[in-house]
């Protein structure tokens, strides 16, 4: 059952993916109640959109570690939850080594629980927000409207988690793609895909996204060949160097000049992967069987060929020309721009928001300026506050930006906060609703 | 957890606490210091490790190496608590010492997060749960919003308002066109 609108909330949460689980999941857990808070977007599940990328890439544990689930406060851990769920200690061994990664069904599992618990759907508003207005009488607030422009509710503070821009496509790809014949060969790592035994592939990237692909094309028997634009980055167990998750790596990062953190970003961020164990296997074993290879250049140009495609590749070093394939996969991701989110846009066109290479320039609370005052607080979180919060698009990112966000809102509202035995019982029950529905999905393998 | 040395002493005098609570009373029963006394070294020993030492060598701490460091804390109060003889056999100590460790890492692991939701990512020091730096707000670029007379809308535009009736007198003024006056015509 959805929240009927128009509706008047103190805080509201544009997007409702991830970000509104965990806005809402810390607003309850510090006392604001389910009339207080609103959700806005047209899924009827914030894991929704999650759940078809993960299927897409065939992923099945998490990049993140134990902390990053969907309950407020670091107790319990998913590792603990787990642990205690399947009575084995095999997740506590683990996280003592930081090689637990939450599965996607347990976590995805655990999302559904902690929304139902704590009436998530209730504060949905089934509608996607085309306008916000900065209103200033009786007291700063905001307006919303849906993509119609029809008045649907009114905020004092506001949450922006739209998520992420359309999939980005390297520009020989996207001309290529202009042509139906070839752009069914041409495909996305987050795109729904289905490989054939036996066939020839190109994966473009060398994330983690694209690393998935290589295993999901030499498991079904075809053959990958690699190829990225400069040599493989190193592996790296999580996006951001540890510290960097943490307040301290997030001051030192937050006090640099904003040329300075836009440069180290590019470099952290540019398409790091963690190492598993059964991914090497599978690539170890492919190379061996001649199946994989990797290669450092471009495509240059694409054509319709007797296997489908007729691709040429400029090679860095090496000559490397035209190649027949069965398809490409591009692991290129989203495109990180934030003018690309019809909303975004609209308040940077009228609102002057300041805009840099596509990202917004947000203030070091992640507030956007001009709108953002500490008693109506306009905010963001996900990838457009990562020039803020470096791992703002992961579950432990957008968890700290909700904690600082929804304190705010409670310092602004004078909240009275939940008292701990409530506190400690609102974790315990949880807590154990989600390890008894761990019971009854199989254990995801670990992989690291 | 990257814990800065303010952090890691604050975190300690925090999970003291219940044992320190504790050996007092038992203490007191006992009528033996020695008790309280065993904390007392080990929260000492403890903010010196973690200001003079731990800070220099560990930068990232994971979970297993929290019990690999108090293994060395236990062996360093083992053999403080000798040399100062604070009245425990050795199995009274060494119970002592591991009972505090467990209440202490169950705070730690437990109580702390429900009570701050960000302390372990402040580096286990209790700061309020807000930005690190603190934010320069500015003032809208574009004026979208008028200022509005606490009395209302402008007098005049109440007057000229078809809310009211409209005076006689303006019925039948002519109209501001001009376009259907004859200039010839005086």
């Amino acid at each position: 059952m959805t929240a009927p609108y128009p509706r008047d909330s103190v805080l509201a949460v544009v997007g409702e993916g991830f970000g509104s689980t965990l806005v809402h999941t810390t607003a309850r857990y510090l006392g604001f109640t389910n009339r207080e808070i609103t959700i806005y977007g047209p899924n009827a599940s914030p894991i929704n959109t999650y759940q078809q990328f993960a299927h897409n890439l065939g992923q099945t544990v998490l990049r993140s570690e134990s902390e990053s689930h969907f309950l407020a406060p670091d107790w319990p851990t998913f590792a603990q939850i787990d642990a205690w769920s399947r009575k084995s200690p095999g997740p506590l061994w683990r996280t003592t080594r930081r090689k637990y990664n939450p599965g996607v069904p347990e976590i995805l599992t655990e999302a559904q629980i902690v929304m139902q618990k704590l009436g998530w759907e209730e504060c949905r508003v089934p509608l996607r927000v085309g306008w916000i207005q900065r209103e200033m009488e009786p007291m700063p607030h905001f307006v919303l409207y849906d993509e119609q422009a029809n008045f649907i509710g009114r905020s004092k503070h506001v949450m922006l988690a739209p998520g992420h821009g359309p999939l980005s496509w390297p520009p020989m790809l996207a001309q290529a793609r202009k042509d139906p014949k070839l752009a069914e060969r041409i495909v996305q790592a987050y795109q729904a895909k289905q490989y054939a035994p036996g066939g020839r592939y190109i994966v473009l990237g060398a994330g983690i996204a694209s690393v998935n692909e290589w295993a999901n094309i030499l498991d079904i028997g075809a053959s990958v060949l690699a190829l990225t634009r400069n040599p493989q980055p190193e592996t790296q167990d999580l996006n951001v160097p540890r510290c960097l998750f943490e307040s301290l790596g997030i001051d030192a990062y937050v006090s640099l000049p904003w040329e300075q953190r836009v440069r180290f970003l590019g470099e952290v961020l540019k398409g790091s992967r963690p190492e598993r164990r059964s991914w090497l296997q599978k690539i170890e074993q492919g190379e061996r069987e001649g199946r994989f290879a990797a290669a450092v250049g471009e495509i240059g140009a694409v054509e319709a060929g007797p296997a489908g495609l007729h691709v040429f590749v400029q090679g860095k070093g090496e000559e490397i020309g035209w190649l027949d394939v069965t398809g490409i996969t591009a692991g290129t991701g989203f495109n990180k721009s934030v003018l690309t989110i019809p909303l975004l846009r609209r308040l940077v066109d009228y609102y002057k928001v300041p805009v840099v290479d596509g990202r917004l320039k947000l203030q070091t609370n992640c507030g956007l300026p001009g709108l953002d005052r500490p008693d109506s607080r306009l905010c963001c979180m996900g990838l457009i506050a990562n020039s803020i919060i470096p791992h703002g698009d992961t579950i432990a990112g957008l968890k700290f930006i909700s904690r600082r966000f929804v304190s705010d809102v409670a310092r602004a509202e004078n909240l009275r906060i939940r008292s701990f035995p409530s506190r400690l019982n609102m974790q315990v029950t949880i807590g154990h609703d989600v390890a008894k529905a761990l019971r009854t999905i199989p254990t995801t393998p670990q992989l690291a | 957890m990257c814990p800065t040395s303010l952090g890691r002493v604050q975190t300690r005098w925090a999970i003291i606490i219940i044992p320190a609570i504790i050996a007092a009373v038992v203490s007191l029963i006992t009528h033996n210091a020695g008790w309280i006394v065993l904390i007392g070294i080990y929260f000492v020993l403890g903010v010196l490790l973690d200001t003079l030492f731990y800070r220099f060598v560990i930068r990232w701490q994971p979970p297993w190496l929290t019990f690999a460091l108090t293994v060395g804390e236990f062996v360093l109060v083992y053999i403080l608590a000798h040399w100062l003889k604070v009245g425990l056999t050795n199995v009274e100590a060494i119970v002592e010492f591991w009972a505090a460790w467990i209440i202490a890492i169950w705070t730690k692991v437990a109580i702390l997060p429900l009570l701050s939701l960000s302390w372990i990512e402040n580096a286990g020091e209790f700061r309020q749960t807000g930005w690190a730096v603190a934010p320069q707000y500015v003032p809208l670029a574009v004026t979208v919003f008028q200022q509005t007379d606490p009395s209302g809308a402008p007098r005049l535009v109440r007057e000229f308002s078809s809310v009211g009736t409209l005076p006689k007198e303006l019925r039948d003024l002519p109209s501001p066109s001009a376009v259907r006056i004859n200039p010839f015509k005086n």
